[in-house]
């Protein structure tokens, strides 16, 4: 066995075995066996991190791809096989996961203490675990989409943790079935897909691609489907209502899924399927536009909330429209690089505020204030965070914003007429910095506003804490990837199929021309300083009255405080109607089918003497009939299975001498 | 070849042969006193040798031992591996039950290891006394074992009824091996199969009625329709293990007659390969005959378990529905037809014996084999229940289960011999089966148990359970193997 198919092995298998064991058994082991699945994911990075490091160290190679099948059946014509398909994305991707996902386990050792159902919540993670990274390592679109949905199961499964709150009720369903809605897309994509090549590998499904075996609008369709998935699961627009909802499920549960790994796993589809999707410019030209309004506008939804995850809530799905937008533009790299930086400082953020919701036992920021004294380790990490997320040189966002900027430029200044792609995204970037910014000053700074909840507050336990510090030093180091042209740039390149399409791929990534480069990143850190300077004006200063603005704008401040009433929207739309529907269904039986009885009725009221003895002769007769039939049935069997011996042997007897009378006599005739 | 030479290729009887005097050899020292079934543990430990030296004469070539009264081909060597594989398992549910806790335990043993060496040569007979002679070995053996618990008064009434009914159908069909050789002066299956090409027009009532005869025979050991009266009766009143063996072992030796006898005597190979075709001018339509045969079984068999309280009885006529189902791939002549037969016997043999296992467990914790003993069983002991629901979903044939991968294959193969109607039928019966299965499902996780005592299983009979669920599940995922396997073993030796 290669030593890489061992590791992908080890790694997949520890959390599945942890799920077992702690599903099964966790109840009864000794601190219900929530290290059962702490200890596998722990294995899990420690071969994670042996496999990243081979690859991207040892192998150091652009093209490097591992590959490795085993047949699971035939069904006709098709071969459905599974297997392992490793290469540089999928090292970053696992290195991600299994990072994030560590981390996540150790938090809720302490955040999850003494709560019901304590073990069922850790077997839980290590489902997700398992799935995620079966996910990232498969190889074939059969695989990707059995992964797909059953990271969409544990979901499913956290988001409704708290089942026994309405509100956690209603948002696990949410959130399933509106990822249905892109899943359902998703499978019609595969199965167009495999329709059209017969092949479910994805090296065999991008040779076929580069064959053009697939080309013209039946691709751009398909891979329109194929990102209704990927608007599914990483929650852009239209879709994206899920995600602010599915904050109810317990925080590092938010972190781990609706921050850093499974949101990100549509991102992730895309960039892996990427020779299929640039092989269609219309269709990544729709995956720029939603990925820049679910960008822009999420963005200015995250301004006004006041719950502090549901700010963290818009602000994922306001970053994944940034990964989105790169790729549509081409900037795989870029993309993909963002989805890393931000796994980690998105779910320090998550974790933070889960800290903090700890320590207060309140989502409200205008509930908390001045905690920087009373929790110092939480609010320099997160305040480590949200430099990071707001592009402040230096930190990870910085190096990965700028990098998607900086394409999207690129991209305009090819084509003018999509210069609002970067507009929209720099902008954008000037919102993050304001409302991250608004966080930190209403959460960490100012005068305690509820002293009572303020007094009780206290750092939280190691448990917590380390995990915080962890990540901070992610944020911070991980920027180093892009800098210098170091590892990320160089390694993680669009797969390169056959030598033809070789040419073709060098144009991309996020070298981009000098101009798009250094403009980008001095406006970026403009609109960035921007922000940032703007929320200290409000917010620490109180110079300008966030109050006044909001009532000087009235419109735009209910838009954004309202998320522009997607919510209502869809209520009124697509819910009413399906409620219309069902009213109409129920409507159509009172009125029409009743309608046409009652109406019969008088007509058969004059033929009533004949129906009379129809109904007494011929329907009764039917019914009792039947009835008839059903006990001779019953009588017969039992008369059969008499008990007596002789009389089964007669009756064989009988059958004998029956079959050979009708085989000889009867059939003969016919 | 000669006898000699053949002794090679016969280790796996050879070692039975002496298992079975080494058992009796052990009966003599009195078990009781350590407690260790010492004969049991002799019977399993040749049984398992038994198993080991089949699995190594796999590679052999197909050849004819014994101056041609045995046949060493992949589906003799398939069959055999099937009975070992079923003695082993009732084997070691013997042991344990406390069922058959007997002082003569040594004959018990005994003679199941005969009565698989009568199975393993029903496979493999070539030659019409042989095939008899074999078939009365393993049923004379039966009777014993179903009148085993001796004190009990319907364990008596299930041996003597398994006796008269079983002579009965035995006779019948030793008329219609006389007939068969009557008309065609020879005993050897290929000498039969040579006069029958040849043979003029005007034999086709003869035929029919050797058919029917034989079938009476073979319809009693499979349990089809009308021939399936014994069935509930018997199994409801033997000891639990014997039951699992004859719902297994029993009906596996009924295919295997079936196929082996009908397919080398009145079909032969066509030429053009795939399937089966008449011998000579006889022009009688088998696979409708078949396939009336297998919608009735499955039908009957399916309507008759939806009243049943008892388990027992239950599984008595799932089995014959289970007949049904198999008799739907003989039925078709075809080289699909038989690899989905053998399939689903594998299939089949896991999970009956699971099931069968889990009733055993019924039976020797609460003495009970009603529905009143699977209520609330999620509460008293989740892993039996868990194991049973595996089983019951893979009788229903529900994915991700191996139950659901042998239904498919056998009704594609269906289809692929244009036999619509009969796909239709076995797509209902399935509908209906799920009903009284479902029923055993419900009452074991939703109704209310009489108590909440939980049940200790013997760590042995856990597991053999885990041992036999888990290929249920394996062979519902990855069947691949499993169907390659029988694609191998579904080629009878040909001349």
């Amino acid at each position: 066995m290669h030593t890489y198919e061992l590791l992908a092995w080890l790694i997949l298998a520890f959390p599945l075995l942890a799920f077992v064991i702690q599903i099964f058994f966790g109840k009864r082991l000794p601190r219900q066996g929530d290290w059962v699945p702490v200890a596998a994911i722990c294995c899990s990075l420690f071969f994670g991190l042996i496999l990243f490091f081979m690859v991207i160290v040892g192998e150091h190679d652009p093209n490097f791809v591992f590959q490795v099948s085993y047949p699971w059946f035939s069904g006709g014509s098709l071969q459905f096989d599974w297997g392992f398909h490793i290469d540089n994305l999928t090292a970053v991707m696992i290195l991600v996961v299994t990072v994030v996902s560590s981390v996540v386990h150790i938090y809720s050792l302490g955040y999850m203490q003494g709560e019901d159902f304590y073990d069922r919540f850790f077997a839980y993670l290590s489902l997700f675990s398992f799935s995620m990274l079966l996910l990232v390592l498969c190889d074939n679109l059969f695989i990707l989409y059995i992964s797909w949905e059953l990271v969409g199961v544990s979901s499913y499964l956290l988001i409704g943790f708290y089942f026994w709150k309405h509100s956690a009720a209603d948002a696990c369903k949410k959130a399933f079935i509106t990822t249905r809605v892109g899943d359902v897309f998703f499978f019609i994509g595969i199965l167009m897909v495999v329709l059209y090549i017969g092949e479910f590998n994805y090296t065999k499904v991008f040779e076929a691609v580069a064959h053009g075996e697939l080309t013209g609008w039946v691709l751009t369709i398909a891979v329109v489907c194929l990102f209704g998935g990927a608007v599914g699961k990483s929650a852009q627009f239209p879709l994206h209502v899920w995600l602010p909802d599915a904050m109810e499920g317990p925080t590092p549960v938010s972190a781990l899924i609706h921050a850093a790994t499974m949101v990100a796993a549509g991102v992730y589809m895309v960039g892996r399927l990427f020779p299929i999707f640039s092989a269609s410019p219309a269709a990544m030209l729709v995956v720029a536009y939603i990925g820049l309004i679910t960008a822009f506008f999420a963005a200015t939804i995250a301004i006004t909330q006041t719950d502090i995850k549901r700010v963290l809530a818009y602000s994922t799905v306001s970053q994944l429209g940034y990964m989105v937008t790169a790729l549509g533009v081409g900037a795989y790299t870029a993309g993909l690089y963002h989805l890393m930086t931000h796994a980690f400082f998105k779910a320090l953020l998550f974790l933070g505020s889960g800290s903090v919701i700890h320590a207060v036992h309140t989502n409200e920021m205008p509930s908390m204030g001045g905690l920087k004294k009373k929790m110092p380790i939480t609010f320099w990490t997160m305040l480590i965070a949200t430099l990071a997320i707001s592009g402040v040189p230096f930190f990870s966002g910085f190096g990965s914003k700028d990098a998607i900027l900086a394409a999207s430029l690129e991209f305009g200044m090819t084509h003018w007429l999509h210069m609002p792609i970067f507009l929209g995204l720099l902008l954008g970037a000037g919102i993050t910095a304001f409302y991250m910014f608004r966080l930190i000053f209403l959460t960490f700074f100012g005068e305690a506003r509820e002293p009572k909840r303020y007094d009780h507050a206290h750092e939280s336990p190691y448990s917590m804490t380390v995990p915080l510090m962890i990540l901070a030093g992610l944020s911070v180091i991980g920027g180093f990837g892009l800098y210098g042209g170091l590892w990320f740039n160089h390694l993680v390149v669009p797969p390169v199929i056959g030598d033809a399409a070789h040419h073709a791929a060098e144009g991309h990534g996020a070298h981009g021309s000098a101009l798009a480069h250094y403009g980008a990143m001095a406006l970026s850190i403009l609109f960035a300083t921007g922000g940032i300077l703007l929320s200290y004006l409000v917010y620490y200063k109180k110079k300008i009255s966030a109050e006044a603005v909001a009532g000087r704008f009235p419109v735009l401040y209910n838009l954004s405080f309202h998320k522009y009433w997607v919510d209502e929207l869809y209520g009124k739309t697509v819910i009413a109607f399906v409620m219309w529907f069902r009213m109409v269904l129920a409507r159509f039986d009172n009125k029409v089918v009743d309608g046409i009885v009652n109406a019969t009725a008088p007509a058969l009221r004059g033929v009533s003497s004949f129906s009379g003895a129809w109904d007494k002769y011929v329907v009764d007769g039917l019914v009792n009939l039947i009835a008839i039939v059903v006990q001779a049935v019953g009588a017969v069997s039992t008369l059969i299975q008499s008990g007596v011996i002789q009389n089964y042997l007669m009756k064989v007897g009988i059958a004998v001498g029956a079959i050979l009378l009708l085989h000889n006599f009867i059939l003969r005739i016919f | 070849m000669g006898n000699v030479e053949s002794l090679s290729y016969f280790v796996p009887e050879l070692i039975l042969t002496v298992a079975i005097l080494i058992v009796l050899f052990a009966d003599m020292f009195g078990m009781e006193r350590g407690g260790f079934d010492l004969p049991g543990g002799a019977a399993l430990l040749g049984s398992i040798l038994a198993l080991i030296s089949h699995v190594w004469l796999y590679s052999q070539p197909a050849t004819m031992l014994f101056e041609g009264m045995i046949a060493h081909d992949m589906f003799s060597a398939f069959f055999r591996g099937f009975f070992l594989l079923c003695t082993v398992v009732v084997t070691l549910m013997t042991m344990y039950s406390m069922e058959v806790i007997h002082l003569k335990k040594g004959e018990f043993y005994s003679i199941l290891l005969s009565i698989c060496i009568g199975m393993c040569l029903v496979a493999s007979a070539q030659n019409l006394i042989m095939i008899y002679l074999a078939l009365e070995l393993m049923s004379l053996g039966s009777y014993i074992l179903a009148g085993f618990s001796r004190r009990i008064g319907r364990s008596e009434e299930a041996s003597l009824k398994f006796v008269l009914y079983g002579g009965v159908s035995t006779g019948v069909m030793l008329f219609g091996l006389s007939l068969l050789y009557g008309l065609t002066g020879s005993t050897d299956f290929s000498a039969i199969q040579q006069v029958l090409i040849s043979s003029e027009k005007g034999i086709d009532l003869t035929a029919f009625t050797i058919f029917l005869l034989i079938l009476v025979g073979v319809g009693y050991k499979i349990a089809a329709v009308p021939f399936h009266f014994w069935a509930p009766d018997v199994y409801e009143g033997s000891p639990t293990p014997i039951t699992a063996f004859l719902s297994v072992a029993s009906k596996g030796t009924g295919f295997a007659l079936l196929i082996r006898l009908f397919y080398s005597t009145l079909l032969t190979r066509s030429p053009a390969g795939g399937f089966w075709v008449e011998v000579g001018d006889i022009d009688i339509d088998w696979t409708f005959h078949l396939a009336v045969i297998s919608a009735l079984t499955m039908t009957i068999g399916n309507l008759g378990a939806i009243s049943q309280n008892n388990l027992k009885r239950l599984l008595a006529y799932s089995g014959i529905a289970h007949a049904g189902y198999l008799l739907m791939g003989v039925c078709l002549l075809t080289d699909v037809g038989l690899q989905a037969v053998i399939f689903y016997l594998v299939v089949y043999l896991f999970t009956n014996l699971a099931a069968f296992l889990v009733v055993i467990i019924m039976v020797d914790t609460q003495d009970e084999e009603g529905m009143n003993g699977v209520r609330g069983l999620w509460a008293r002991t989740p892993i039996v229940a868990v194991a049973m629901t595996i089983c019951l979903f893979s009788l229903i044939g529900l994915p991700p289960t191996a139950g659901f991968v042998g239904k498919y294959y056998l009704f594609v193969a269906l289809l692929q011999g244009k036999l619509y109607w009969l796909a239709i039928v076995g797509v209902l019966n399935t509908v209906v089966s799920l009903y009284y299965y479902a029923r055993i499902v419900k009452a074991m996780f939703f109704e209310p148990t009489y108590t909440e005592e939980p049940i200790r299983v013997h760590p042995v009979y856990a597991g053999l359970l885990t041992a036999l669920v888990v290929p249920v599940l394996y062979f519902g995922i990855f069947w691949d193997s499993l169907a390659r396997y029988a694609r191998y073993c579904a080629s009878l030796i040909t001349y």
